[in-house]
């Protein structure tokens, strides 16, 4: 389970202070999909980023599944795992070099790091390349790797970070299959992503986030229901235009 | 992070980078096409400068003689009007016929003389004062030096007979003036030939004249071979560097373009050890371009014949070559922590290139330096870094290395390496995690926000890096300034208390590190307790240390003649030792208990069981702390002035473990610092005896001590360590705050 409390992050941007992200608290159950929604500039990295331990929140913390993330960083990265759209590949290693130096990179033992890989093949239908160097991949190939490389620890926790930006319809169906097959296995999941109507498709529990603050969180139904709007779009739209003087967090 | 560094684990790690980078074709091609042209072409590039050289010393027939004085002029021009009048007569000299005949000894230098055999060249002849031609002889103004010519009666069988005797200087492996040798040799060798066949032919009457000549080469380099030799350090450097150059952007900015330092970065996976992989295989890349690149130079330089050529008979030796082979991966070592930190910085592959130009180019400045003869390889560039490496190669091909500069050299590169690596593994990977660079190079250099107990190794490393060109740079001042005596000796005390005790306090002040925690200045184990306690404890610890100096200094002692027999003592000779010893005899002796033994205690033990101990504690366990801080600890010491002491090595880290040992055991400074004070004192106590009262104590000419004091030298240890162990093993006792 991930929980933030009451996470803030300033940056100082050529000496002007910037408030990444402000008192921001939320709860993910396992099993659940949790979409953190937002424009460019919103706060998602930067949440994200403070839920890796990869930077230190100026106050509040993360807890995953009762282990803070500020403490025991290294025991925390172990539990998460990380796909982003940015996510490449090395090109001059072949798909099993790159998932086994991944598990490596996770400390997992080699045995299990084999059988685990077998399963993914399978699983991912890595079969036809997995003998193969990276650089000769297709662009969907690429993207199988890497949702792969996600699950070589097996983490009980999934940060999904736009991963379906730059993606044609059938990328984009993969990774809705993908968060299917997590949301089955019982992992935590959490979404950051701006295609709101994607994430109204696969995600159980949204938070808005705007400039750094958490303005509305829960289901669809209360969303639509406190906001007097049918979609995350237009919830979305309404959020930009009144930026400063929506109610707090629901 | 122990789980990364054990099981393989590690060794996987770098083997992935080694893939990648060795699979990539654009490394290969630095690693092998680069040598397999670029040689043959330098080569034959310096095959034409020689054979140039050799085409203007034959156009330029005018060889310029230097005679000393107006008499020696004469006689000159009366040998050889003598000489060529035989030769114009007609007269071939039986030995000359021979020796040119001979594939075997016609070199390239006596070739050129065949076309001259009926005649001699027309020689300049100069006149002027010894000095000034000695000097025209070194720059080439000069091809051959003529210091003496007298023209003798010695007496011979059917009475005095007049004899020629020459004697000449020329310089060694230069075209021009060992032309100019060889045809003084050819005229004496004629007239004497001519004068053997008459007598043989009792054709003269006339009393025989004999010619005997001496030429002596001088040593001085000649410009060619000289800035050859640094010609091929500087391309053997350059061409390391190309080959780490590419893995080193590919491996670090490279994971950042291809979109991989996020995923590498979020897994758990302890940056250094991420980077310490990284460099792993730079290094490799760059030592195998680096192999390949002096075998390369190997084959060039033995096939070629440039090599004999260019650096005598020996020509360039496998010895030479293996000489320089560990250089080349010091510097690689070096260069590639350069390459990982300025390419952990850049986000892309153009912006690592951007950065990587300019660095190269600074990297020519002092490899045009190195091509620069008269610059010598100093105490002070041996601190500088690249420039260091490159001087030592060039004196090691010359044969002209020493040991104090190459010592330095090499000690410094390893701790720039280090430092620069720290610096790396925190640049790699910070923009990726904190969105600005900016952060990372405030938390390296900046003051951090918060507190630490102990130094980490990384600090450690940019302090040394500081600290060893200051120290080395000190320890050279005072001879400098030519202090003697007592000044010496307080000037020496006085950087000691900058460098090992003002600088780390400071430094561990403006890094908010703990210092009474860091300089092990608190109470010790187990502080506090009933008074009756403690006193019994403080007694414990000093009665431990005394015992435990009363057998060190034998161990010391013993340890340094063992080197001594090694003969790797300093190369100092008997008289320096001597004269040392007077000097030292006439400063006082509580000056010399004041600079020798409690100021380097003190200062000493605040930097190496306080600073040093600490950061290693931070990371090692306590052993391999007291371990590594003691090799540093001895290293430091064979630094002494201009002179290299490394039969102070072994005593030094002997002294080391012991004090780390009562350091960690009693979690305080001062026990050690009277410990290393006391030893001190007893160990120049020891030198101020002469060797007549040693050996009045040690017994009949043994300069050993005896085994009776040697066996109470290591009860009385076996006692101290003992009673330290019991002193600091009491039931309040504290753990050592880690």
């Amino acid at each position: 389970m991930i929980s933030a409390e009451k996470l803030t992050k300033q940056f100082n941007v050529r000496g002007v202070p910037l408030v990444a992200v402000n008192n921001l608290s939320f709860r993910v159950a396992s099993g659940e999909v949790y979409g953190l929604l937002g424009p460019n500039g919103a706060g998602k990295t930067t949440t994200l980023r403070m839920i890796m331990g990869l930077l230190e929140p100026d106050s509040g913390y993360v807890e995953i599944s009762g282990v803070r993330s500020t403490n025991k960083s290294f025991d925390i990265r172990k539990k998460l795992g990380l796909i982003s759209t940015s996510d490449g590949v090395y090109p001059w290693l072949t798909v099993r070099e790159m998932l086994m130096y991944f598990s490596d990179l996770y400390a997992v033992d080699p045995p299990i790091a084999r059988s685990r890989l077998e399963d993914l093949v399978g699983l991912l239908d890595l079969r036809n390349f997995i003998d193969q160097r990276c650089s000769t991949l297709s662009t969907g190939q690429k993207q199988r790797v890497t949702l792969a490389r996600g699950l070589m620890h097996d983490p009980p926790v999934m940060l999904l970070d736009e991963p379906t930006r730059g993606l044609d319809v059938v990328g984009s169906q993969a990774i809705f299959r993908f968060i299917d097959l997590l949301k089955q296995r019982g992992k935590v999941v959490l979404l950051s992503t701006h295609r709101l109507d994607e994430a109204e498709r696969v995600c159980d529990r949204f938070g808005l986030l705007h400039r750094g603050n958490l303005q509305f969180e829960g289901t669809l139904s209360e969303l639509q229901h406190a906001t007097g709007k049918p979609h995350l779009v237009d919830m979305f739209v309404a959020l930009l235009n009144t930026p400063n003087e929506m109610s707090p967090q629901t | 992070m122990n789980e990364y560094f054990s099981n393989g684990r590690f060794r996987r790690l770098c083997l992935k980078e080694l893939r990648e980078s060795l699979r990539d074709r654009r490394t290969l091609f630095t690693l092998v096409l680069m040598p397999i042209l670029v040689y043959p072409l330098l080569s034959m590039a310096l095959q034409r400068l020689v054979i140039s050289s050799v085409g203007k010393a034959k156009a330029e027939s005018e060889l310029v003689i230097g005679v000393v004085d107006e008499d020696i002029l004469v006689k000159f021009r009366a040998m050889f009007a003598e000489a060529t009048k035989i030769v114009e007569a007609g007269f071939v000299s039986p030995i000359l016929v021979e020796r040119t005949s001979d594939p075997k000894n016609a070199s390239p230098l006596q070739g050129v003389n065949k076309e001259e055999e009926d005649t001699f060249p027309a020689f300049e002849i100069v006149t002027s004062d010894e000095e000034s031609l000695a000097r025209g002889l070194r720059d080439g103004v000069v091809d051959l030096l003529i210091t003496e010519l007298r023209f003798e009666s010695i007496p011979l069988e059917r009475g005095a007979s007049p004899s020629y005797e020459i004697q000449a200087r020329f310089r060694q492996n230069d075209l021009r003036s060992e032309r100019a040798l060889s045809q003084m040799r050819r005229a004496t060798q004629v007239i004497n030939d001519y004068q053997s066949e008459l007598i043989r032919k009792r054709l003269d009457s006339k009393l025989p004249v004999t010619v005997s000549f001496k030429a002596t080469g001088i040593m001085e380099q000649t410009d060619l071979s000289s800035s050859i030799a640094g010609v091929i350090p500087l391309v053997l450097i350059l061409m390391t560097i190309t080959g780490a150059v590419y893995p080193a952007i590919d491996l670090t900015a490279g994971e950042r373009e291809r979109g991989t330092m996020e995923a590498l970065i979020a897994t758990p996976a302890p940056r250094f050890a991420l980077l310490l992989s990284k460099y792993v295989a730079v290094v490799s890349v760059a030592v195998l371009t680096a192999l390949a690149n002096l075998f390369a130079t190997w084959m060039t330089l033995s096939f070629g014949g440039l090599g004999q050529a260019l650096f005598g008979k020996s020509g360039f030796s496998l010895w030479t070559l293996l000489q320089i082979l560990p250089l080349l991966v010091i510097f690689a070592c070096f260069f590639s922590a350069i390459l990982l930190a300025l390419c952990s910085f850049a986000r892309s592959f153009k912006e690592a290139q951007a950065y990587l130009i300019p660095v190269m180019l600074l990297s020519l400045g002092p490899g045009l330096v190195t091509l620069m003869p008269n610059v010598q390889f100093t105490t002070t560039l041996a601190i500088v870094p690249l420039l260091n490496i490159l001087m030592l190669s060039r004196d090691i091909m010359t044969g002209q290395s020493s040991l104090v500069p190459a010592f330095a050299a090499i000690f410094s590169t390893i701790i720039y390496a280090c430092a620069t690596l720290v610096v790396a593994s925190r640049l790699f990977g910070a923009e990726a995690a904190t969105s600005g660079s900016q952060e990372s190079w405030s938390e390296l250099l900046g003051r951090p926000k918060k507190r630490q107990m102990l130094p980490d190794i990384g600090e450690l490393f940019i302090y040394l890096a500081i600290l060893f060109p200051l120290f080395f740079v000190a320890s050279n001042l005072g001879g400098m300034f030519a202090l003697k005596g007592s000044w010496a000796l307080f000037f020496n005390a006085a950087f000691l208390f900058l460098l090992f005790l003002i600088f780390p306090l400071s430094f561990a002040w403006y890094r908010r590190v703990d210092i009474p925690n860091t300089f092990l200045l608190t109470e010790g184990v187990g502080k506090g307790g009933p008074l009756s306690l403690r006193v019994g404890r403080y007694f414990g610890y000093v009665l431990g240390v005394l015992l435990l100096s009363a057998g060190l200094w034998m161990v010391a002692f013993e340890a340094y003649l063992l080197f001594e027999s090694w003969s790797l003592a300093s190369q100092l000779t008997e008289e320096d030792k001597e004269r040392l010893k007077a000097d030292f005899l006439a400063v006082p002796f509580w000056v010399v208990v004041l600079t020798g033994a409690i100021a380097p205690a003190i200062a000493e033990e605040f930097f190496f069981r306080g600073f040093v101990l600490s950061a290693f504690r931070s990371k090692l366990s306590g052993f391999r702390s007291v371990l590594f801080s003691s090799v540093l600890f001895g290293l430091f010491h064979v630094i002494a002035g201009s002179v290299l002491s490394l039969e102070k090595f072994l005593p030094t880290i002997i002294l080391g473990l012991a004090i780390g040992y009562v350091a960690l055991r009693t979690g305080s400074l001062w026990p050690g610092i009277l410990l290393h004070a006391l030893h001190n004192g007893l160990i120049f106590t020891m030198s101020r005896f002469t060797e007549q009262d040693l050996a009045k104590w040690f017994g009949a000419d043994s300069k050993h001590i005896p085994v009776t004091w040697m066996l109470g030298g290591g009860a009385a240890i076996a006692a101290g360590v003992a009673l330290l162990f019991v002193s600091s093993l009491r039931k309040n006792v504290n753990e050592v705050p880690i």
